[in-house]
């Protein structure tokens, strides 16, 4: 086991250079006031009261939220139906459906998105609606996939046995497909909610420019206005929401699993 | 025999010859040091065989990169990237010497500078030209659809056009906190550098009728497509792709308000930490040099500083005869170049996020 663990080394090493450190640079930007020179740290927590105590950015908070968590509610929506549908089918049709699942995958996610703002222009809608039909577009495969794995992973006398003991088809979805394959839905959130938490290539390309989410909000700060530190603290908070919904939704999975 | 050996001697003597004419000693790597040269501008805002023709005349390579915004820029060059020639816009280069990151331009290479009009030299950012070579240059103003809007009505309103709800629905604002402000600002009648506390917040509000008045789609660079297909009546919009809409669609007209605008110049700098700032000072004077900065700003459709450039294109059978955005309006007291402010920068942007989200 122990000469196992030292091939751990450069993905350690990876994780300290290229995640962690940066990481640790944004929590100092974060805490800091600006100065032009890197050597007068002055700690201070004001970029955080600034963006808690500003109706505008709980506003744009607010919106990042409710659109990443629609859109995850429309991924199991349409996803989950589309999962069980492609696993009731045969071995080999079920390997050809996934390969055709994850082909718009193979295609950059801008180019998708410019081709989507082509289409949307057409229409008149909300630039809101514009955004969700983006990113349920852009996240529906990961959702599918996740909820395909766990429902063909799971045995089939369990359903056999199911009619059996007298249960309907619909009683038997209740009580053993779906919570067996609730672990997979699980994955599937924390792949779709938590991209589209911070996504801000789709908003900014299908909502124009006065839709502004949490991500383009960081942006703005970064290059337009130029003030890193309120940049990373809005980053930092991003991140805390993102640890915190990914924790509640593993807590999820281990009671669910219990139950 | 004879002949045929008088031949072959001639046909070796004229190879020698030829190879000499070629060689000449001339080797880059000797003459400036490396045969790389590093330059960094802006997307589409170069005709690209001017590279390959430097490139083949001095023997060397050109690594030819691209940056979106002087921001962008900055904070590349900032981490530590090395480049030769880069070419910012004028409050960039003002605040890159003040942070002492460029060097000096060579004028004794650099000697076509005497070929550039007298209104890009010497101008605030850079008095007198130590630093930077102008590259392009433009104005600030008003593009709009001739068969909706009265071109006097234009004239006579200036940027108050953007106030008047018989338009709604039908302009497109640029989104840049900067620029934006400016409109504001030029229509209070401002500076458009002001810092004044209650000037910045009057023009907060002008922008705020503004999104109430004629409700504006926020752009930025789709705009010029957009315009070209005249799917909106008005934009705000640098002259330069101002040009480039007047020439595609006829029923375009321009329009630099009344009550003034910014006057922006992108010019040619060489970084302090580059690496081959010899061969950048001979790159600097190959792109102003007549022939070079015609092909450019044919392509590109912005202002060239070059004169004669100016005048040829702009003249009788030019490229741009007749179209009212190429040449940028010079002289016009109201008119201003921006000056580099962070803060100023900062609290824009924060006032300008407000106005997209209609607060």
């Amino acid at each position: 086991m122990k000469s196992f663990f030292r091939m751990t080394y450069p993905y350690i090493l990876w994780i300290a250079v290229f995640i962690v450190a940066p990481m640790v640079m944004i929590a100092l930007y974060a805490l800091t006031r600006s100065g032009n020179s890197m050597l007068t740290f002055q700690f201070t927590l004001e970029n955080f009261a600034k963006f808690l105590s500003d109706p505008t950015f709980m506003r744009v908070l607010w919106t990042s939220l409710r659109i990443a968590l629609l859109t995850t509610v429309f991924c199991i929506l349409i996803g989950y139906p589309a999962a069980l549908f492609i696993s009731n089918m045969s071995e080999r049709k079920q390997t050809m459906m996934v390969l055709l699942l994850t082909l718009p995958m193979w295609i950059n996610m801008l180019l998708k998105t410019y081709a989507w703002r082509g289409i949307l222009l057409n229409f008149d809608l909300e630039s809101e609606t514009k955004v969700f039909i983006g990113m349920v577009y852009d996240f529906l495969p990961y959702m599918i996939i996740q909820i395909h794995t766990s429902i063909s992973k799971m045995d089939r006398n369990l359903l056999i046995a199911s009619y059996d003991l007298g249960a309907n088809k619909w009683k038997t979805f209740l009580k053993v497909t779906l919570p067996l394959s609730v672990p997979g839905i699980i994955s599937g959130i924390t792949l779709v909610f938590l991209p589209a938490v911070s996504s801000f290539v789709i908003p900014k390309l299908l909502g124009g420019g006065d839709y502004v989410l949490i991500g383009n909000l960081i942006e703005i700060y970064f290059l337009q206005a130029g003030d890193w530190n309120f940049g990373s603290a809005i980053s930092l908070i991003m991140a805390l929401i993102i640890i915190a919904s990914m924790y509640l939704t593993r807590r999820m999975d281990r009671n669910g699993q219990e139950a | 025999m004879k002949k045929i050996l008088s031949l072959i001697l001639t046909l070796c003597l004229a190879a020698g010859l030829i190879s000499a004419a070629v060689a000449e000693d001339y080797d880059p790597v000797k003459e400036f040091g490396s045969n790389v040269l590093n330059v960094y501008n802006w997307g589409e805002y170069i005709d690209k065989d001017v590279i390959s023709r430097f490139e083949k005349e001095y023997k060397v390579k050109v690594n030819y990169s691209l940056f979106s915004s002087n921001e962008e820029m900055y904070v590349k060059l900032q981490s530590g990237a090395s480049y030769d020639v880069i070419v910012p816009s004028d409050y960039m280069i003002e605040r890159l010497i003040r942070e002492e990151k460029l060097q000096a331009i060579d004028k004794t290479v650099v000697t076509n500078l005497d070929q550039l009009l007298p209104e890009v030299m010497g101008l605030s950012y850079d008095p007198d030209n130590t630093y930077s070579v102008p590259y392009l240059w433009q104005n600030f103003g008003i593009v709009y659809d001739t068969t909706k809007i009265d071109p006097e009505t234009v004239e006579e309103k200036g940027w108050d056009i953007f106030l008047d709800p018989q338009y709604a629905g039908h302009a497109y604002m640029y989104d840049s906190q900067r620029d934006s402000f400016m409109m504001g600002f030029k229509a209070l009648g401002y500076s458009a550098n002001t810092e004044n506390e209650e000037e910045i917040q009057a023009a907060y509000n002008w922008l705020r009728e503004v999104d109430k008045a004629v409700k504006p789609a926020y752009v930025t660079d789709e705009v010029i497509d957009a315009m070209a297909n005249g799917e909106k009546w008005m934009a705000v919009v640098y002259s330069g792709d101002a040009a480039y809409i007047l020439s595609e669609n006829e029923d375009m007209g321009f329009c630099a308000p009344k009550q003034g605008t910014n006057v922006a110049y992108d010019a040619m700098v060489i970084p302090a930490n580059a690496s081959n700032p010899k061969l950048a000072n001979v790159f600097i004077n190959y792109v102003i040099d007549y022939e070079n900065a015609l092909a450019i700003s044919e392509e590109v459709g912005y202002a060239s500083p070059n004169a004669q450039v100016l005048e040829e294109l702009s003249g009788p059978d030019g490229d741009y005869e007749g179209n009212a955005a190429y040449l940028p309006r010079t002289g016009y007291e109201k008119d201003e170049v921006y000056h580099d402010n962070q803060t100023l920068m900062t609290e824009l942007a924060e006032l300008w996020i407000k106005v997209m989200l209609h607060e």
